[in-house]
């Protein structure tokens, strides 16, 4: 993906990621935490202009969930209000051990994507994401098992190196999807020359999506739709709409990225163009979870 | 064991919720839903290791 994507007006994917797993209604009362309000969120964010929404789950006092029963909960929640949205669940989990992290792939029907860390993030000043090569191959595997496409993160440009040799090691599903963060600690250093090295050395055919951390998600998701590639925003990357103000909702920060993409002239995906970008030997017209394997949690 | 300085509050710290969250009364502030797997000592953390409010108080 390039900047010719964009002079082609290829449609960008919208992804917001509504709540997140490390802060909550402490830092914005808007954060959905609920299924209700992780619904409500999705339904609003489909109206302003997402395909894609990446889901955590989170118990009643906004506590870190990862049970199948929570995850089914919440991605019914979103399904009842925006069918046709791709529901993308994270198995991300600082400290969890990976059975734990295996349940958000178990639900009924399966997550038609869900993330996968693809190496070490540094949290407070005592504790490390791991995500071992054991981790990454082990859920890699778990998804590929139930049909669901990963969407590699990729915190540094480390993980870059790490996505060719999981290559190397798994047959991934064309093309690779791949998340670029840029922000503070661990994640890649948020500035243009970064982005630029970032994009030019992914895996040939890779598509990637945008995610800039806090006042860096706007300026990031502004290069990803000039440099033809798909963007993520919402609470779980930055609870501020301006410098000291909250934002009001996920769909406010939607709002205005897609009425930036359309400032510079790139279309936005809908659902639909979004399933057939992401997986094109998939039929576009599949409904979500079609086909995947029942399982019970 | 849970961390000493836990408890569960309704309001706070300029703050109020609907149900009881996390509450550090050694920073005297709610703490973020991760941040609470490590004061209730959850998965495989532990307060007395990984976390540094736990550590600066206790010094
Ligand atoms: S934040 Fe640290 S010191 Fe405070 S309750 Fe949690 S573990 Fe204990």
């Amino acid at each position: 993906m390039s900047y010719e994507d964009f002079l082609e007006g290829r449609p960008a994917i919208v992804t917001a990621a509504l709540t997140g797993g490390v802060h909550g209604k402490e830092a914005n009362p808007a954060i959905p935490e609920t299924p209700e309000e992780i619904g409500a969120a999705a339904a609003a964010c489909r109206e302003a202009g997402v395909s894609v929404v990446h889901l955590h789950a989170r118990r009643e006092n906004g506590e870190r969930a990862f049970e199948t029963e929570r995850f089914q909960e919440i991605t019914d929640a979103v399904r009842e209000r925006a069918p046709d949205l791709i529901v993308q669940h994270s198995t991300g989990g600082t400290g969890a051990p990976l059975e734990v992290r295996r349940q958000p792939l178990l639900t009924d029907p399966a997550p038609d994507m869900a993330s996968l860390d693809m190496g070490p993030l540094n949290r407070y000043d005592h504790l490390t994401s791991e995500n071992t090569r054991a981790t990454v191959d082990a859920l890699y595997d778990l998804m590929d098992e139930r049909g669901i496409k990963p969407e590699l993160e990729l915190f540094n440009s480390g993980h870059v190196t790490e996505t060719y040799e999981l290559l190397e090691r798994r047959d991934l599903a064309d093309p690779v999807y791949a998340t670029l963060i840029f922000g503070g600690g661990t994640l890649t250093r948020p500035r243009p020359r970064n982005f630029l090295t970032s994009i030019e050395d992914l895996p040939e055919g890779a598509q990637f999506n945008t995610l800039g951390f806090a006042r860096h998600q706007l300026p990031f998701a502004t290069m990803g739709l000039l440099f033809g590639g798909h963007v993520r925003v919402g609470l779980e990357d930055n609870v501020y709409y301006e410098r000291g103000e909250l934002a009001e909702s996920n769909a406010q920060l939607v709002e205005r990225v897609v009425a930036v993409a359309e400032t510079l002239g790139r279309p936005v995906a809908t659902p639909k163009q979004a399933r057939a970008r992401t997986r094109p030997g998939a039929s576009a017209a599949l409904p979500a979870g079609s086909g995947h394997v029942r399982v019970t949690g | 064991m849970t961390c000493p300085y836990l408890a569960y509050r309704s309001e706070g710290d300029g703050r109020e919720f609907d149900v009881e969250r996390a509450y550090c009364t050694a920073a005297e502030r709610f703490v973020q839903p991760m941040r609470a797997d490590i004061c209730n000592d959850r998965y495989d953390l532990d307060h007395e290791v990984d976390c540094e409010i736990y550590r600066a108080a206790e010094q």
